[in-house]
């Protein structure tokens, strides 16, 4: 591809931001135009590199065969493959400060200085067959939120600037190939989400935002701390200083790294995390605070209760699946041993956040709140997939990603619908909707199947091959997590009896009949409208498409869920090397 | 000895080469002199044209500084080594000519809205300048205590400057009681240091020290002035636990006096700090690098948790500007030159978002009093959109995201804490930097926060006094004091995008070792 399509599809949204900005505000109805547009081109823009992505196989699918075939891959200078490369430098210092350092010298020996490691980092940009998914859900998700966001939204023109602010974010953390790149946009696509957050949403969104800023950036800090650890210990170790992704998975600096940091207490010496475990931790903290795993969860259920619709649809949709992405793509990556070592912690936390996240679902009343520990829930299922390190685990892992972005956006869309017209989501003030409400009733009923699981849906694809995926680790995961799915089916259908069926109860004080008159005076409908429909018809559309016919999804999956256990794994290729390491080291005095 | 000693010379004349090499200070000091002429023959109701005079001189002086560091790349050492020109001094000259410059084209239009006299305020800032200039390049102890006290005086007059407000008042007289102790600390110090090595010339006691050092022996004498200078710099940078003048002194200065005392007195004293520990000092910095360090994480601590719990906008500004020391400080602490390259950094970042955010502080004051309390943001984000945004976008710079130039001053800082092996310098600052999340976006959401969540009593006050604010929500030299702030703004944005701008800057900057 001679043209940057990445970085094309990246600031589509940004120019696209700025052509919003010259719009008058009061021109509402251009303004939300507008915003389909560009959401609907950026859309458009992913499903080309998607499918160049997906028309390349022949090589890739070599490779992969000669993986399956048992060949050496010591040929494979990186075990992932990143396509649309593009590269630019960003930050570029010079070898040498020599100015510097010979000032602070002056040719004393005593107290030579070591010159400083140059720091250099570049705007690089590539694609593998993760980040493709996630890339297309995130502007589907986008456009989706483009299309619930209505006319009548108070600062419509911020609203959409900043949303398409989050897009560029968004984007930019699943393209970008430069640990600062990925840290930049990281922490920038926080920026248009506080201020969607402070902005629009329930009186108590303040608390929520501040919450939820705090937790992801107390986070990401450490990453950050981590980043530099291994910039300086691959650079300590092989010479290189670089922060590019590629480069450092192929430098391996990590695969070798087994000599444990000691402390010593009391007189006696401890051998402690070794530095590619202390990295991984950062890492994975920086990242289980974003997808949220349960220790880190807190923030989430205020966020997703206090948010708007359209907000929700992007935010929970896309935006907490990059925690997910993270997981994969840098501590897989980077941290090959210490994925191993802390398999059993991050399962341990996958299942906890699995039968957590399911209790606490049923506890709620709350619609919102329902939605998102189901959302913990099933988020528990990825990270299950994940850490189970093996290809179906991590087929089912991205798989079920791009699934859950689906359901968890037509969830809030159908609850967003309720909310809208009765303004009340408490459950207990709701229920007999299916009678006034029916093509609700009907499209909440195939994204309640599809939350739970149910065969034919696109999540059964999903959770089936992540539960495959752990039962080759150990069964016990599975059976654990099997609790998770039997919990999800009655929280689903919980929500979902008790919304459409029964007796039709109504949060108002007057006769039912008359609430429901009112409404419609007001909205000029009482059922799902035109806009509405739009938004759930192709999310519906893809749940029956993924859990009718998965295979290609699968199949491409496939190759990459290989490609990045094939790196979590590049210990066991050179094991015997660090056993003898290893026993030279416990040998010598 | 340094002894320049005129003995033999009864009729000695400075070398044209000596005065060149000072010539930014010459214009600064030289500028101070007209203004205060102009002051006295000027006609009735010129006031503008004094603000426009000093802008001319700072100018004029940062074009020269310019030049210098075009033409010379190289260390310039005059005045028989007691003053270098080098780019260390040079980049430092930038940030505080750059940052008076901001002061000056904000000044007209709050002096005139709170009523303040002007001729006096002009000289009394290019005298101040000039002070920060000699502090920057200083290479001998006395030149260093000429700087500090010819920083100093002025900014005691200035602070107190406002006549009729008490609080201001109150603060002058801190500062100058407390200023006159550190002071005192620091000159202290330079006597023992004189009294141990024999010379004031920072290079003759770096290499004093360094023999010192060598021959593997340390000096207790060295090592309380070591600790007298460091507790001196450690108060004029408002380092915690030196800082009791900050927040008093900081609230109750007229905001543009503010403006100017956070960060270009911050920069120079800075600049002199980092030379004298990282270059002079540095045969002992086994000594002192662990002390300094922990007055960098008491800062960061202190700063950042006192800060949340404030109700006044400029004492919050004040306490982020302990923790900001606090940050800068750890550059300090490495001792090393990457530690330097990103202290200057940060310097330079903090320069354009902490201006940024008191300019927008001095804008909004309003007649008889500064715009101080949290609750007169409310709403902000309505009533003036633009201002809103970019104090939006200072609160995110000076809490370190990315897209702001604060995001690479800590990215900077904490990697080469991290490459010295310094982890716990970096793991304070992350976590005060999360903590400082807080109430920076405090800031944000006051702002554009909707009406019903402010409170009853407040909401009843932003009414009773909208009428006024209204008639003087468009005071004359608005327009100069926004331009202002979006500069602040765009380079801030600019800069946090394209941190090679300033980083190449600070690639080939030399340092005189001292």
């Amino acid at each position: 591809m001679s043209w940057p399509i990445l970085s094309v599809t990246l600031f589509l949204p940004l120019a696209g931001a700025v052509a919003i900005l010259a719009i008058p505000a009061s021109r509402v109805r251009t303004i939300r135009l507008a915003l389909m547009a560009v959401t609907a081109l950026t859309l458009g823009l992913t499903c080309v590199v998607l499918v160049a992505y997906l028309a390349v196989p022949p090589a890739a699918a070599s490779k992969l065969s000669g993986t399956a075939n048992g060949q050496s891959l010591s040929s494979i200078h990186s075990p992932i493959t990143f396509q649309f490369q593009e590269q630019v430098n960003w930050l570029q210092s010079g070898t040498s400060l020599s100015h510097l350092h010979l000032a602070f010298n002056e040719g004393n020996s005593a107290f030579n200085q070591a010159a400083p490691p140059p720091i250099n980092f570049s705007y690089h940009l590539g694609v593998d067959g993760l980040s493709v998914w996630l890339m297309a859900l995130a502007a589907l998700l986008f456009l989706v939120a483009a299309v619930v966001l209505s006319q009548r939204e108070t600062r419509l023109r911020t609203f959409a600037v900043l949303m398409l602010l989050s897009e560029v974010g968004v984007l930019g953390v699943l393209t970008s190939l430069d640990l600062i790149l990925f840290y930049f946009f990281w922490e920038a696509a926080l920026i248009p989400l506080y201020f969607l957050m402070i902005g629009w949403g329930d009186p108590n969104r303040g608390r929520a935002a501040l919450k939820f800023i705090i937790y992801t950036v107390a986070g990401s800090l450490f990453m950050l701390l981590a980043i530099f650890g291994v910039y300086f210990i691959t650079g300590a170790q092989t010479g290189v200083y670089t922060f590019d992704l590629p480069t450092l998975i192929a430098a391996q600096s990590f695969v070798h790294t087994t000599q444990a940091t000691t402390f010593s207490l009391f007189g006696h010496s401890f051998a402690w995390l070794n530095p590619q475990e202390w990295l991984f931790l950062a890492f994975a903290l920086a990242f289980a605070i974003k997808v949220p795993l349960v220790p880190f969860h807190s923030w989430l259920p205020d966020a997703y209760s206090s948010g708007t619709t359209p907000f929700l649809v992007f935010f929970a949709g896309i935006v907490s699946k990059l925690g997910a992405f993270g997981l994969i793509r840098y501590n897989l990556t980077l941290f090959p041993q210490a994925s191993h070592t802390f398999q059993p912690l991050m399962l341990g936390l996958a299942i906890a956040s699995i039968l957590y996240g399911a209790l606490a679902a049923l506890a709620q009343t709350d619609l919102k709140r329902i939605v998102g520990f189901a959302s913990i829930s099933h988020l528990g299922f990825v990270v299950l997939g994940i850490f189970a390190l093996n290809v179906d685990g991590l087929n089912g892992a991205i798989i079920q990603m791009v699934n859950h972005g689906i359901v968890i956006a037509a969830l809030f869309i159908c609850v967003g619908v309720v909310e809208s017209r009765f303004a009340s989501r408490t459950l207990s003030q709701l229920g007999g909707l299916a009678r006034p409400m029916p093509v609700l009733a009907g499209l909440f009923l195939v994204v309640t199947l599809a939350g739970l699981g149910m065969p034919l849906l696109n999540s059964f694809v999903g959770e089936f091959l992540i539960l495959l995926g752990a039962f080759q680790a150990s069964p016990v995961w599975a059976v654990l997590a099997s609790l998770g799915v039997i919990v999800a089916c009655w929280y689903m259908l919980r929500m979902y009896q008790g919304l459409t069926q029964g007796e039709l109860r109504l949060p108002g004080t007057g006769a039912v009949s008359e609430q429901l008159q009112a409404v419609s005076r007001r909205l000029g409908r009482l059922d799902v409208g035109p806009v509405e429909v739009v938004a759930l018809v192709p999310l519906v559309a893809l749940m029956l498409v993924i859990g009718v016919y998965p295979a290609p999804v699968i199949r491409y999956g496939r190759f990459s869920a290989a490609q990045y256990v094939q790196a979590a794994n590049r210990q066991t290729a050179t094991e015997p090397a660090l056993a003898s390491s290893r026993s030279a080291a416990r040998s010598q005095p | 000895m340094i002894a320049v000693a005129a003995p033999g010379y009864p009729l000695h004349f400075v070398p044209a080469g000596d005065l060149l090499g000072i010539l930014p200070i010459l214009i600064v000091g030289g500028g101070a002199v007209v203004v205060l002429v102009w002051d006295l023959i000027r006609p009735r109701g010129q006031e503008v044209w004094l603000a426009g005079l000093t802008g001319l001189f700072l100018l004029a002086a940062l074009g020269t500084a310019i030049g210098q560091w075009v033409a010379n790349s190289g260390p310039i050492v005059v005045f028989n080594g007691a003053y270098a020109n080098d780019r260390f001094a040079l980049f430092a000259d930038f940030v505080v000519l750059i940052t008076a410059l901001a002061v000056v084209v904000l000044s007209p239009g709050y002096l005139r809205r709170r009523g303040l006299a002007e001729g006096e305020y002009y000289i009394l800032l290019l005298a101040s300048v000039a002070g920060m200039l000699v502090l920057d390049g200083a290479l001998n102890l006395i030149v260093v205590f000429l700087g500090i006290e010819l920083l100093s005086i002025p900014l005691y007059v200035l602070a107190g400057f406002a006549r009729d407000d008490q609080r201001s008042q109150e603060g002058a007289m801190k500062y100058l009681l407390l200023g006159g102790f550190a002071s005192g600390f620091l000159l202290y110090g330079m006597a023992l240091l004189y009294g141990e090595t024999g010379h004031t010339s920072l290079t003759a006691i770096h290499a004093f020290l360094l023999r010192d050092a060598t021959a593997g022996h340390v000096d207790p004498m060295v090592l309380a002035a070591v600790g007298l200078l460091a507790v001196g710099l450690a108060f004029k940078v408002s380092a915690a636990p030196f800082h009791w003048w900050t927040p008093d002194v900081y609230q109750g200065s007229p905001a543009v006096v503010t403006t100017f005392m956070s960060v270009a007195t911050k920069v120079a004293a800075f600049a002199v700090f980092l030379r004298l520990f990282s270059a002079t000092l540095a045969p002992y910095r086994a000594e002192w690098t662990v002390p300094i360090a922990v007055v960098a994480i008491i800062s960061m601590i202190y700063g950042n948790v006192v800060a949340v719990a404030q109700t006044s906008l400029k004492r919050l500004l004040a306490y982020s500007g302990i923790a900001q020391a606090g940050y800068i400080m750890i550059g300090v602490a490495l001792g090393r030159p990457d530690g330097t390259q990103a202290s200057l950094y940060y310097l330079a970042a903090y320069a354009f978002m902490n201006t940024g955010a008191f300019a927008v502080v001095t804008i909004l004051s309003r007649r008889g009093e500064d715009c101080d309390r949290y609750s007169e943001l409310a709403g902000l984000g309505r009533r003036e959109p633009l201002l809103a945004g970019l104090m939006s976008l200072f609160m995110l710079s000076l809490a370190g995201f990315p897209l702001t130039v604060g995001f690479f001053g800590k990215f900077f800082l904490f990697s080469a804490a991290i490459h010295d092996g310094q982890l716990a310098l970096a793991i304070w600052g992350i976590l005060t930097s999360a903590v400082s999340l807080f109430y920076y976006l405090r800031v944000i959401l006051k702002m554009y926060a909707p009406a019903a969540d402010v409170g009853p009593v407040e909401e009843f006050e932003v009414a009773s006094v909208s009428p006024e604010g209204t008639a003087v929500a468009a005071p004359t030299a608005v327009g100069p004091a926004v331009l202002v702030v979006a500069l602040a703004g765009a380079g801030t944005i600019v800069l946090g995008i394209f941190p090679a701008l300033i980083y190449t800057l600070l690639q080939g900057i030399s340092v005189v070792h001292g």
